[in-house]
């Protein structure tokens, strides 16, 4: 906790803190632990669909073949880049180019858009072929009386991942307009250090997703 | 002055008196409605969850007289099956998520955590406040579904009854979705406020028994709560989609759903009951004027029980159709429990040995725990064994078991710990006497109503039935009786404490002559706590020295600008 | 234990590219149809080893206090035992979902 007496006025230090460190340091550990709690939300869903996987797994496979490979893919590559340019924001905010964080923070928002760009026509283009989840399913192309329940695992663990983008894009949002005025530098960028935490989990579980739904026909 | 030794250095620090019935405290700053609405201070929002918890008790107490008048006579008595379907499962639901789930921790928890780290406040404030107002919209959506219809399925939503069942159980799994995240919120802030915002000097081996507590909570709420979001979000798809997960109608299995919910709602009741052993460990020191016995046994074995809550689910699962090799893993999980939670008894006993007891109300209600949580954990055990459990599945067995680890362990529990530190929370004094015969009254009410409910359990009466066979009848008018008994002891409770507000007489600072921090404050407590920076010597349970070496601080200190930096104290420290 | 380790650039493009690669080559062993067990042990292993790579450069635990390491693993070890546990009763009943 000591040596960092410098830091220690900062105009965003709250007053139950004693310095700027001891806050920095509650913020951050604080988002792991909410960030523990996401895991484990997630994993509610990622159990159900080990179960069904290994009562079905010949499902699995016939069903993954309706899922496009291509841009499964493409949408990786795009989180990946999004989940390097906010590592790129916060080492901007830690060597004070103040400039840079915006451009990075941009770069950012505009790959979160483009991923859910795909997935919005990812998912209309199944609604088309009547492929819905649970009982409104009516595609007739594959021969397994449980093929709903593959699309409902499908819709539910990608809409709550894209529920979860959503919500990163409007804390990146938040994070541009604050750093456009300035309230970001080398002395006090957290809300850009969490906020960064908390994407590259969002990426991370996309990371799984992606050969779990994808990678398996 | 006191000195104190670290590895290498001696310095010297200052004890400043607290006063008590100080000038400025936390109640008189920062006054008005909105300020207490708008309010980050942890102290005014534990006294709001307080008032809430407290009205969604009584609330959920009502209920549950009505269900016990009801089942007065074998047939109908007053309200209709349908009705009593509907109180059960709302007694049921607001006891657990409005009530046991919130009450010690982000009641009491809230108000105390802080002070005995000796920090101005939890790690987060605004989101403390956050949680207390998800904790109201979830209440809020709960009672919508209510009004809207009812729900009649127990507080366990199972499958597919919940998914297929009419009236209100989309509205009530999300409010009960809406009331984890406020549980996962302050999970999060209490487990972050221990690592972090601890007072100089206080390492983990001086952090009291009732922190450690919350922290084994706490880590509970983090890792399961987000498991019950989930299953309850895909309960509501269930019912508005038609998602086939847990519905066998759709290609479902409905045992997943047991799984996914039990896996919270076991670990849930230690939520409810590890807290309630936090205070019992705090009381016991005090009023016997002795130091903890085994302080790390008994802060370990809180983390111990923590874990094993997560290994035990599968045994309220054991006639659900799950594997029998499941069941059997699960039965012999289960009894590991009992280990950690001896450990605990065995302790508190030995704390006890050879103390200077001081019997005052708080400590009179511990005794009431250890005779109610015993019998509840034992009955518990047998509860584990498969071939008891096929037996006894279902049953009043059951919910006396229940109820003698909820109410007859964490209600008394959290009862010692109202009456505990009602003083500083206060400022006031209620009348012992009242106290005391309160608790004996609760303490009659209470086995009045649970013990003949083991009796008719074992004789095979199922639970959550509207009519039953004659030969039941005597016990189930002992049952009905002792619940009035027990609704009268409540509310004498509620009397005495809130005339003591009125009338009580003002409170010195330390009235039992404790040594943990929080009487080491002014009675009522500053805004942020302390006046001064506290500096750790000596642990919270240290009564084999003297009273003049606690509370030490080191200067004066103000709030945020002014604040003296770590760096500083050490400066002087050395 | 540094919360503020200031990654290089060299560092963070490494870390990404080796992403990229691995996501294609992920890609392209599941267009040779490898047999069924290993297909997925495949996909998973790259998986793995991709969400390792982020956590440790790019989320800064391998420079981070050790406690929010220990913090991640810990929410890994409780789905294992969600998981694990689960698995107890479904993989070895005898009917996989019982009729009603």
């Amino acid at each position: 906790m000591a040596n960092h007496s410098s830091s220690t006025h900062s105009k965003f230090l709250q007053h139950h803190f004693v310095d700027a460190e001891q806050q920095f340091d509650s913020a951050k550990m604080g988002m792991w632990v909410f960030l523990v709690t996401e895991i484990l939300f997630f994993g509610g869903l990622f159990a159900a669909y080990i179960v069904y996987r290994l009562w079905y797994p010949e499902l699995f496979t016939l069903a993954s073949e309706e899922l496009n490979t291509l841009w499964g893919g493409v949408n990786t590559v795009v989180l990946i880049g999004s989940s390097l340019t906010v590592a790129m924001a916060i080492k901007s905010a830690q060597l004070n180019q103040k400039k840079n964080i915006a451009i990075n923070l941009g770069i950012t928002l505009a790959l979160a858009a483009v991923f859910m760009v795909i997935k919005y026509f990812e998912w209309t283009h199944k609604f088309h072929l009547g492929i819905f989840p649970g009982e409104f399913y009516a595609f007739e192309g594959i021969d397994h009386p449980k093929a709903n329940v593959f699309f409902s695992l499908y819709y539910l663990m990608t809409g709550l991942h894209g529920i979860h983008v959503v919500i990163g894009i409007g804390l990146m949002i938040w994070l541009l307009l604050r750093s456009m005025k300035g309230h970001f530098d080398s002395e006090y960028y957290t809300p850009v250090e969490i906020t960064g935490l908390y994407w590259h989990l969002v990426d991370i579980i996309w990371i799984f997703l992606f050969p779990l739904f994808y990678l398996i026909d | 002055m006191a000195t104190a030794e670290s590895n290498l250095e001696k310095f010297q620090v200052q004890r400043f008196e607290p006063e008590a019935d100080p000038e400025k405290h936390y109640l008189n700053e920062e006054t008005g409605l909105w300020a207490w609405l708008t309010t980050v201070d942890h102290k005014k929002i534990g006294l709001m969850y307080l008032a809430s918890i407290t009205f969604f008790f009584f609330v959920g107490g009502i209920m549950a007289l009505l269900v016990r008048t009801e089942l007065w006579t074998p047939a109908k008595t007053f309200i209709e099956a349908n009705t009593y379907n509907q109180l059960f499962t709302l007694h049921g639901a607001i006891m657990v998520f409005l009530f046991l789930v919130p009450s010690v921790p982000a009641a009491l928890g809230n108000f105390f955590l802080p002070i005995q780290l000796g920090a101005k406040d939890v790690a987060f404030p605004r989101l403390n406040l956050l949680s207390y107002y998800l904790y109201l919209a979830g209440a809020f959506i709960a009672i919508i579904s209510i009004v809207n219809g009812g729900i009649d399925t127990g507080w366990t939503f199972y499958t597919p009854y919940s998914s297929t069942t009419g009236g209100a159980v989309t509205t009530m799994v999300f409010g009960v979705f809406v009331i984890g995240f406020s549980s996962i919120l302050t999970g999060v802030n209490f487990i972050t406020t221990i690592h972090k915002m601890r007072a100089p000097g206080l390492t983990w081996d001086k952090l009291s028994l009732f922190s450690w507590s919350l922290y084994a909570t706490s880590i509970i709420q983090i890792m399961a709560t987000p498991v019950l979001a989930i299953t309850l979000a895909l309960v509501g798809m269930e019912r508005l989609l038609g998602i086939g997960i847990f519905d066998p109608a759709l290609g479902g299995d409905p045992v997943l759903f047991q799984h996914f919910f039990w896996f919270y709602s076991h670990p849930a009741v230690y939520i409810m009951i590890v807290p309630g052993f936090g205070i019992v460990s705090e009381v016991i020191t005090t009023f016997s004027r002795k130091h903890i016995f085994g302080y790390w046994a008994i802060a370990l074995s809180s983390l111990a029980i923590a874990f094993i809550g997560f290994l035990v689910w599968g045994h309220h699962m054991f006639v659900s159709g799950q594997a029998s090799l499941a069941s059997m893993v699960f039965s012999f999980l289960t009894f590991l429990v009992g280990i950690p939670t001896g450990i605990k008894m065995f302790n508190w006993t030995a704390t006890l040995y050879k103390g200077s007891i001081d019997l005052k109300s708080p400590l009179l209600y511990i005794f009431g725990f250890f005779f109610l949580f015993l019998v509840g954990g034992f009955t518990g055990i047998v509860l584990g064994s498969i071939g008891l459990n096929v037996h006894l599945h279902d049953t009043y067995y059951v919910v006396a078991h229940f109820h003698f680890v909820m109410v007859g362990g964490m209600v008394m529990a959290f009862l010692a710990g109202v009456h505990y530190w009602w003083p500083k929370m206060t400022g006031r004094m209620y009348n012992e006497t009242m106290a005391k015969i309160a608790c004996g009254i609760i303490f009659i009410g209470f086995n009045a109503t649970f013990l003949p409910q083991f009796v008719m359990g074992s004789l095979g009466m199922p639970r959550r039935y509207f009519n039953y066979i004659e030969q039941f009848q005597p016990f189930h008018q002992a049952s009905t009786i002792g619940s009035y008994i027990l609704g009268f002891g409540f509310v004498m409770i509620f009397y005495y404490l809130v005339k003591s507000i009125y009338t009580g007489k003002k409170a010195p600072v330390n009235p039992w002559g404790s040594r943990a921090l929080e009487w080491q404050v002014n009675s009522l407590p500053p805004l942020h706590n302390f006046n001064y920076t506290p500096v750790i010597i000596n642990g919270p349970y240290d009564y084999h020295k003297p009273m003049d070496e606690f509370q030490l601080g080191l200067a004066e200190t103000g709030h945020g600008e002014e604040a003296e930096t770590t760096d500083e104290i050490e400066a002087k420290a050395e | 234990m540094s919360g503020h380790h200031i990654s290089s650039d060299k560092t963070l493009l490494g870390v990404a590219g080796a992403l990229f690669i691995l996501t294609v080559l992920t890609v392209g062993v599941h267009y040779v149809h490898i047999p069924d067990p290993w297909s997925i042990i495949v996909a998973m292993g790259i998986a793995i080893f991709k969400a390792t790579l982020v956590a440790l450069f790019f989320m800064n635990l391998y420079w981070d206090d050790r406690f929010n390491l220990m913090l991640f693993l810990a929410s890994i070890a409780f789905f294992i035992l969600l998981v694990g546990l689960t698995l107890l009763d479904t993989l070895f009943r005898t009917d996989v979902v019982p009729g009603f």
